[in-house]
């Protein structure tokens, strides 16, 4: 049985360079990641630190939540409470109403993508535009991200710059962004030159920073102690959407509220390098009170967080901090793209949130996981990620959507594993295998070859190897 | 029941085991020369450079010779030359055509190259929508790591500030890193006693 998860993998893997140049993206900005973690010797109590405060954090949101506002109102700042993706739509359209907004310009948030405040906002007549360059790039292909911090990730050079050409970017900035930049006999007609294309877009985007009569930003935390919002970008695109207009509007999720500065400290050092693989982004921005002359607004977004925290299996997907790292590392994520995916975030999160959000639409992200555990082991708040998957994957079956071929083997697995010499005798004779011929191992009857190709066999188990005193 | 109070009481009810907030007594990163680190993740990951001012220096031309090019500068630092005044421009739009903005710097941190800047002008576009920024750190006000740099950092009326690192940067079209995305496309950090 194929899940729309496997079939979609499958169609993005017959273009074998695009999966190749996929996968090795990612995997860079893992190691990466991990050239960062070798050089902090506290790497291991940072992040059990991080778990900890979270937890501390979400089983004492509702006290958080009030001081946080509090703390919002005494610095001048309006709070609204949206209970779901409409209640935050209709406080958004409000708000801008009596501003009489005809532009948006707004930085990346994947909670506005879950709220689908873009097509709301077009459908009232109002503007909008991205201004994170990944997704300025998206919304002009209309097209949904692939990645949750690198979203636009697998597009490529040339398509950004036929997208640039078809949307008059080239014609009206592209001679401009030429200047000192493109190499003698280069023509910036045509030019894919991602250093030349980044500024034509720059000069693109700032002619919207200054007509926009609104900016948006996400948070990465809000803090209880002082109500500030902190947004962290490398483009500085949000700095640039809320130091222009008069009007800033801030959509958080309610578990993105953090105690205190001393958590701060702790997730300001781990965010980056997880994410992206850098010590810092360029820009942390604390927004505690309204520009002078300014209003500032914060919307706190609960749609369907509260009752998560009553699933005593899957509440710990609320410290999530959408670093992306577990997306990174998922080597079915990594040779399957993002759009595989049912649910708008893909990877081992993505798997779990698309289930906590609609399970009959978003099952099939389940097969997407190998269990190797890789996330688990460079989540920086210690989300269980694998465990909650193979939770799902257990319910599917009283759903009816367990793969029965796959379970069978499985059962046979866990038979082979409960019983030590039956396991023994598996593995002596596990060798004989290998002069199998391929195509009784690796035939599309076999579910579970398919798309899983049998590994060679060692012609000694490590078991025997260690028995024998040849592993020291 | 408004959507507040039932969003509250929901939490409430949902709330099984509690846990305490953590110890974050451990020991952290700290350099044995924090001013020279600094230097060294400025220059080479942060992407800025660094000049270093003696107290004999003259500003004004230590600002000209980082950016001979340049045409229009704003600043409110006591001191600066400037053709513009973050204070006393009409709008944040009037910001958009300048060349290099010279602003303060409170705290910078050696592990990452991220420097405080509180907002202490009217309009904070000068910290973003210059071509260019001059950013003044004293070597006093170095410190290792984050946790240190968050201990220091103070806020005035204005309610803003934000952690620079350097310039503004992205890697959205294939991966390739390109410096100067939608805020400055260069820092210089001046380095003072
Ligand atoms: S689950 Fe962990 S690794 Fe994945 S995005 Fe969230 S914080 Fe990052």
């Amino acid at each position: 049985m194929s899940t729309k998860h496997s079939i979609a993998a499958e169609k993005f893997n017959q273009d074998s360079g695009r999966v190749t140049r996929h996968d090795q993206t990612f995997w860079s900005v893992r190691s990466k990641r991990d050239g960062l973690a070798y050089q902090l010797e506290e790497w291991e109590q940072l992040r059990e630190s991080a778990n900890l405060i979270k937890k501390h954090t979400i089983t004492h949101l509702a006290d958080y939540l009030e001081q946080f506002e509090t703390n919002a109102r005494k610095n001048g700042v309006h709070v609204h409470w949206a209970k779901d993706a409409d209640e935050y739509n209709d406080i958004v359209m409000q708000i801008m109403r009596e501003h009489n907004v005809k532009k948006v310009v707004k930085s990346k948030s994947m909670l506005t993508e879950e709220c689908h405040l873009n097509d709301n906002l077009i459908r009232h007549g109002i503007d909008v535009v991205e201004t994170d360059l990944g997704e300025r790039i998206l919304q002009l292909m209309e097209i949904p991200p692939s990645h949750i911090v690198m979203p636009a990730i697998h597009v490529t050079r040339e398509e950004v710059a036929a997208c640039f050409r078809e949307k008059g970017i080239i014609e009206k900035h592209g001679a401009h962004a030429a200047e000192g930049l493109l190499k003698e006999g280069e023509d910036w007609r045509t030019s894919s030159d991602p250093t030349y294309l980044t500024r034509a877009a720059r000069y693109h985007l700032r002619d919207n920073f200054m007509e926009a009569d609104c900016g948006m930003t996400g948070g990465n935390f809000g803090i209880a102690e002082t109500g500030d919002i902190v947004v962290c970008t490398n483009e500085g695109n949000a700095d640039m959407s809320t130091s222009i207009p008069k009007l800033h509007i801030v959509s958080i999720g309610l578990e993105k509220i953090i105690p205190n500065y001393k958590a701060m400290g702790v997730f300001q050092r781990l965010l980056a390098r997880h994410g992206t693989g850098q010590a810092t982004t360029v820009y942390t921005s604390h927004f505690r009170k309204p520009r002078p002359g300014a209003e500032m607004h914060i919307i706190l977004v609960d749609n369907g967080r509260s009752s998560i925290l009553g699933n005593i299996e899957h509440w710990q997907t609320l410290k999530c901090m959408r670093c992306g790292a577990c997306m990174n590392t998922c080597p079915v994520y990594r040779r399957s793209g993002g759009y595989s995916y049912t649910y708008f975030i893909p990877g081992p999160i993505g798997v779990n949130l698309g289930m906590l959000k609609d399970k009959d639409a978003n099952y099939h992200n389940c097969s997407a996981c190998s269990l190797c555990m890789s996330c688990d082991n460079v989540c920086p708040v210690k989300v269980d990620l694998s465990t909650q998957i193979y939770k799902w994957r257990q319910e599917l079956d009283s759903m009816g959507h367990a793969d029965p071929m796959k379970k069978m083997m499985s059962a046979g697995m866990q038979t082979l594993f409960e019983h030590p010499s039956l396991y023994t005798t598996a593995l002596k004779f596990a060798p004989l295998a290998n002069h199998v011929p391929a195509f009784m191992t690796n035939i599309k009857a076999n579910a579970w070859c398919y798309g899983h190709t049998m590994p060679e066999f060692a012609k000694e188990s490590f078991h025997t190897l260690w028995k024998k005193g040849k592993v020291k | 029941m408004s959507s507040r109070e039932e969003i509250l009481n929901r939490l409430r009810g949902n709330v099984r085991e509690t846990y305490d907030f953590p110890d974050l007594g451990f020991r952290k990163l700290e350099f044995a020369d924090p001013v020279a680190q600094y230097v060294e993740t400025t220059v080479t990951t942060a992407g800025a450079r660094v000049f270093e001012i003696k107290p004999t220096d003259d500003l004004n031309e230590k600002i000209r010779e980082a950016y001979p090019d340049a045409k229009i500068i704003a600043s409110n630092v006591p001191g600066i030359k400037a053709d513009k005044n973050p204070d006393t421009v009409e709008r944040a739009q009037d910001l958009e055509d300048v060349d290099v903005g010279v602003i303060k710097g409170e705290v910078a941190c050696a592990e990452n190259g991220c420097v405080w800047i509180p907002q202490t002008m009217k309009e904070k576009a000068v910290c973003f929508a210059s071509e260019t920024l001059v950013i003044l750190v004293s070597k006093q006000n170095i410190v290792s790591n984050m946790h240190e740099a968050y201990e220091r950092i103070k806020f005035n009326d204005y309610g803003f500030g934000t952690f620079i690192s350097g310039p503004s940067k992205t890697a959205d079209i294939e991966q390739s890193l390109v410096y100067g995305a939608q805020a400055a496309r260069g820092v210089t950090i001046f380095l003072t006693e």
